[in-house]
């Protein structure tokens, strides 16, 4: 267990060392990637929802002008039923390739059918055009409750339900199906004095980053493949082009642009492969871009979901069983986060008596992708609203009801891992006595609620080497890419093992020949993994250095003593060097000093959240004001606070959109009909009052400075805090996302 | 987008002589192109000459004196959002200019392009949907996703007009000046509008060779008071669910004349004679202005997902009325 104690560097608010980069614009980005003899890719989408391909004509295109090469799933190698294994679990190749490029069936409308390198993007564009694809239109399935049906049609005629081990005769668009058990659930719900069961659907929604996807290749003559792009991780992306090209891991080099935006959704390739196979053919650099549009119909959203929950507690408070039913869309191929929702729902509370079924189905929409602690918000939108429910029926305080039945140390979970020192009571003591709290609410139509939310986190693996310059700072080389600050919050890390400040450091982002194996920026790991790895590295090096200061100064290493910063001799020999001098004379005592690290941390700290959010109903429009915002979250330790702080007001934001006005509207040909920023509604800040954040520090025990992840959890607990407090306005319980105007009248019974 | 020949405009007649070589849509003009990119980025619009406007001298001024405004097309929305005199006199035009899109747009786009954008439709602005509206058989959000559609005046058409700043200009009373090939015209700005009973193609009377130039806008009289409320999903940038445009001329709380014009329920923008009637010569209360909501959507023809609309616009409405009187 790490002892509270002071650190020089590590919770202080230094500026991030990729800011100035980023504020005047010179920081590149994917679509700035520039050289000589650079061909443009366009990809061709399908413009059906459910459709078998029955053949691709490209002859015209081929001899359009400008025209260098076309692609199609034939170029592909032949996938098979491979199994890969990319880490994140096993997937079939099949999958992984077909939603790449086609080969038999489009499974969702913007699914990419082929692709055109021409000398410009018009060219290519106008090419597409001219591509002439046969398809038999099939009827598509574009809800989840519909593709479990019997009847319903069917995305993959091969593919059948894996539940509990065993594997269903026949093919369904379900994928699988979990389940957790713990205690007796029938029991659980026969002590129960109050039960509440409820049902809630929660929409498609998107990430939203605002950068689009973007890759370019190069195939060099010697077979080299380079590729520049846009993503959460670089090794993640040679990885999968490995397996979808089936070509040697040691001759692909991803370079990681700077990134405009991610939260789980630029970890998934789309058009890097299509990039590679386009350089290939033409054996010129090959950039594809996506456009907005590109991004809403063609990466992942994350599901829509129904939801059943029932919780039951006795009368004096204690909740005694808990079960749901999680339905998770996971789009045209098996792999929504269901098991993650399902990891999650309960995880705040400790309870006897629970059973969790969790079902991925397969939908004609996007194959999903992972968005800010994938599928808990879902899950959570279901449970925190039954939670209030409770407590309201049982007339005990919302926050008093949660810290009552709050999981501690030692609690299990469900799916089985025991919490080791977790910090959910200390974050909803927080919002309990925080100002907000405690403030009045009763004016009309106005309304406030709580909610809670749990993220698990993860480790994984994470490399760092650090090399030491003659004038006292350090060059430190990783491979996560920093989508909030993690530049900082990594040097930050290893500045206070070396006793100096944070803008002694010079971090950088590397491609993967340039540094050891490093996971996604994903997982809320980076800060504690990376930053783990930060910390071994610069114990190596500090161990280095003890050794140069021995040999300078003749004595045994053991006589070196290494704090704020200075190195100094404790066997009565009067020597003092400060970290900057013995830098400048590492030439004399062997020369130049690297150090280096590669963890795998088991510690992964989970993660907890309380919100509380005070609302307007305007009864005549319909329309959901937030007028304050308050979120605690345990974060461990904060390394730097003010990027702690952006990411639970960035995960608020986006919870707050997914909340009241987020949804991919879908006709019934299974066409998006709202992909633009301009009808697909993110909140602005004309939508926002400022978020208030509490950061409460309960140490991590698998951390040396005892940080956990903070990036995702913020998300989870928004749109339920918000149904909450809608309840509280007007009476009346919103089960179904997004909370929009005309949902709000319809339940208002105005309508 | 398809590629195009740009011209940058020297004078109106050079302008309608351009226009008037071609039907809709060869020829095409552009002021700000806040509206236009995305329809040619989409494909909506392919046209084969693009004519600047912005090149065009002396239009892009407001003249404001003791009878009225004079605002040339090509001022930008932003410039009439922040005019002293029309925030001051006509606020209702204000209000609706400042509540269009973002500042950003608001900067660059004109007068002229606001009251001739183009629907919002989704259908409208797929190039993969023939529509109605586009010279197809069938207006798809009679039976398709309706949610942002007309619930007055649509048949046989559903989209809504998206204009914020034309329901403020037919609430003032303001003329349109168009110019053609056989000189220039004036006009009501509510009698420049048209509904797809009347042309399903187009959203007003102009023809392929003609363009607006200038708006006039009458003083309202002393004790005038003047609104624009609009309901949106989110606080920016965002069309109208509903808007109204009320101007409200008042002793003390008793209405002598109302114009109540509304946006984003109808093709076209939508003046509401029943809730002026209810309105006019009443003292505003509660009741009154609840019955003047009631008046003006007693006809509505909702769609499917739409109903909501119909008690937006009710209640807008009211709330126009009592801020009108009492606030």
């Amino acid at each position: 267990m790490p002892e509270k104690k002071e650190y020089k560097v590590i919770g202080t608010r230094p500026i991030r060392h990729d800011g100035v980069d980023k504020v005047t614009g010179r920081a590149l980005y994917g679509a700035d990637f520039h050289t000589a003899g650079l061909l443009h890719g366009r990809v061709l989408r399908s413009p059906h929802a459910h459709a078998r391909i029955l053949s691709i004509d490209t002859s015209r295109a081929e001899a359009y002008p400008g025209v260098k090469a076309i692609v199609t799933a034939k170029d592909l190698p032949d996938a098979a039923d491979k199994v890969a294994d990319l880490g994140e679990g096993a997937v079939h190749l099949k999958y992984l390739c077909d939603n790449i490029l086609a080969s038999d069936k489009a499974l969702y409308k913007g699914h990419a059918i082929a692709a055109v390198a021409a000398t410009n993007a018009h060219i290519a564009e106008e090419a597409c055009a001219l591509i002439d694809v046969a398809y038999e239109v099939l009827p598509p399935v574009l809800e989840v409750r519909q593709a479990m049906e019997p009847a319903a049609p069917l995305l993959h005629e091969t593919l059948k339900t894996g539940s509990l081990g065993e594997t269903a005769e026949e093919p369904s668009n379900v994928a699988s199906h979990l389940q957790h058990k713990k205690g007796d659930i029938e029991a659980g719900f026969a002590e129960a004095d109050v039960i509440i069961e409820r049902e809630f659907v929660t929409g498609t929604v998107h990430q939203g980053y605002i950068e689009p996807h973007n890759a370019t290749a190069l195939y060099n003559p010697d077979g080299q493949l380079t590729v520049w792009c846009s993503t959460q991780g670089a090794f993640t992306v040679r990885e999968q082009l490995t397996e979808i090209l089936q070509y040697p891991i040691s001759k692909i080099k991803v370079v990681p642009m700077e990134i405009g935006g991610g939260f789980g959704g630029k970890i998934n390739v789309y058009v890097e492969p299509v990039a590679a196979l386009l350089a290939k053919k033409t054996g010129k650099p090959v950039k594809v871009l996506m456009n907005r549009a590109d991004v809403f119909e063609g990466t992942g959203p994350t599901p829509a979901s129904f939801i059943r929950v029932k919780m039951g507690a006795t009368k004096d408070g204690k909740l005694t069983a808990a079960q749901t039913h999680l339905a998770f869309e996971a789009g045209a191929y098996p792999g929504s986060p269901v098991g993650a929702g399902a990891m999650c729902i309960f995880a705040p509370y400790d309870i006897a008596n629970v059973l969790i079924d969790g079902y991925d189905v397969v939908v004609n929409k996007p194959k999903s992708a992972p968005y800010r602690a994938p599928g808990a918000t879902n899950a959570a939108f279901g449970s925190e609203t039954v939670i209030d429910e409770l407590a309201k029926e049982l007339n005990i305080d919302a926050l008093e009801f949660r810290i009552m039945n709050g999981a501690k140390e030692g609690v299990k979970r469900a799916d089985g891992p025991v919490f080791p020192r977790i910090g959910f009571i200390e974050s909803v003591e927080a919002a309990k006595q925080h100002p907000h709290y405690t403030s009045p609410n009763g004016k009309k139509h106005h309304g406030r609620g709580v909610a809670s939310g749990f993220w698990f986190n993860i480790g994984l693996a994470s490399s760092v080497s650090i090399s030491v310059n003659p004038d006292g700072t350090i060059n430190l080389v990783e491979g996560s890419t920093d989508i909030g600050g993690t530049r900082a919050s990594i040097a930050m890390q290893a500045a206070e093992v070396l006793g100096i400040p944070a803008e002694s450091v010079n971090p950088s982002v590397v491609d993967t020949n340039s540094v050891g194996y490093t996971a996604v920026t994903g997982g809320s790991r980076t800060t504690f993994a990376t930053g783990y790895a930060a910390y071994e590295a610069a114990q190596d090096v500090k161990r280095q250095l003890i050794a140069r200061a021995a040999k300078l100064w003749e004595v045994d290493e053991e006589d070196v003593q290494f704090a704020d910063g200075e190195f100094s001799c404790i066997n009565g020999k009067e020597a003092q060097l400060s970290f900057h001098d013995l830098s400048a004379r590492l030439g004399e005592t062997g020369g130049p000093v690297v150090g280096s690290a590669a963890v795998n941390p088991p510690g992964a700290g989970g993660a907890f959240a309380t919100h509380i959010v005070d609302l307007e109903v305007d009864e005549d429009t319909g329309k959901v004001q937030i007028l304050r915002y308050t979120a605690t979250q345990d974060a461990g330790k904060a390394i730097h606070p003010s990027y702690v702080e952006g990411q639970i007001q960035g995960g608020v934001v986006q919870g707050i959109g997914w909340a009241l006005n987020e949804e991919y509207i879908y006709n019934a040909e299974g066409t998006m009909t709202n992909a633009s920023f301009l009808d697909y509604r993110i909140p602005t800040c004309l939508d926002l009052p400022m978020i208030d954040t509490v950061i409460v520090e309960v140490p991590n025990p698998g951390h040396p400075y005892g940080v956990r992840g903070v990036g995702e959890v913020p998300i989870v607990p928004p749109p339920a805090a918000i149904a909450n407090a809608i309840y509280d306005a007007i009476g009346i319980r919103m089960t179904e996302l997004p909370m929009s105007p005309d949902r709000m009248l319809k339940a208002m019974g105005k309508i | 987008m398809e590629k195009f020949s740009y011209v940058n405009a020297t004078n109106l007649e050079q302008v309608t002589s351009l226009l008037n070589d071609s039907g809709w849509g060869e020829v095409m003009v552009i002021a700000g192109g806040t509206d236009l990119l995305g329809e040619l980025k989409e494909y909506v619009e392919t046209p084969k000459t693009l004519v600047n406007l912005k090149t065009l001298p002396g239009m892009d001024s407001i003249a404001a004196d003791a009878t009225g405004l004079k605002i040339g097309a090509l001022t930008t929305v932003a410039d009439i959002a922040m005019h002293p005199t029309i925030q001051r006199h006509y606020t209702v035009l204000a209000q609706a200019a400042a509540s269009v899109a973002t500042p950003q747009i608001r900067n660059v786009g004109t007068l002229g392009g606001n009251l001739c954008q183009r629907p919002r439709c989704w259908y409208y602005r797929d190039e993969t949907v023939d529509c109605l509206k586009k010279g197809g058989e069938i207006c798809y959000a009679v039976e398709g996703l309706n949610k942002y559609h007309a619930i007055l005046g649509g048949d046989p058409v559903y989209i809504v007009h998206p204009s914020d700043i034309a329901p403020a200009l037919i609430a003032l009373g303001a003329t349109i000046k168009i110019a053609g090939p056989e000189g220039e015209k004036t006009m009501a700005v509510e009698e420049f509008f048209t509904l797809p009973a009347t042309n399903p193609f187009r959203e007003n009377v102009l023809e392929p060779n003609e363009i607006v130039v200038e708006v006039q806008v009458p003083q309202p009289k002393p004790n005038t008071k003047s609104l624009y409320l609009k309901a949106r999903e989110k606080g920016a940038p965002d069309f109208a669910l509903a808007s109204v445009a009320g101007v409200f001329e008042m002793s003390g709380s008793t209405c002598n004349t109302a114009s109540i014009v509304l946006g984003g329920v109808a093709p076209a923008p939508w003046r509401s004679k029943e809730a002026e009637a209810a309105l006019t010569g009443k003292m505003i209360s509660e009741a009154v202005s609840k019955q003047a909501g009631a008046d003006a959507v007693k006809d509505a023809q909702p769609l499917n997902d739409n109903e909501y609309k119909v008690v937006l616009t009710q209640n807008l409405i009211s709330r126009a009325a009592m801020m009108a009187a009492h606030a």
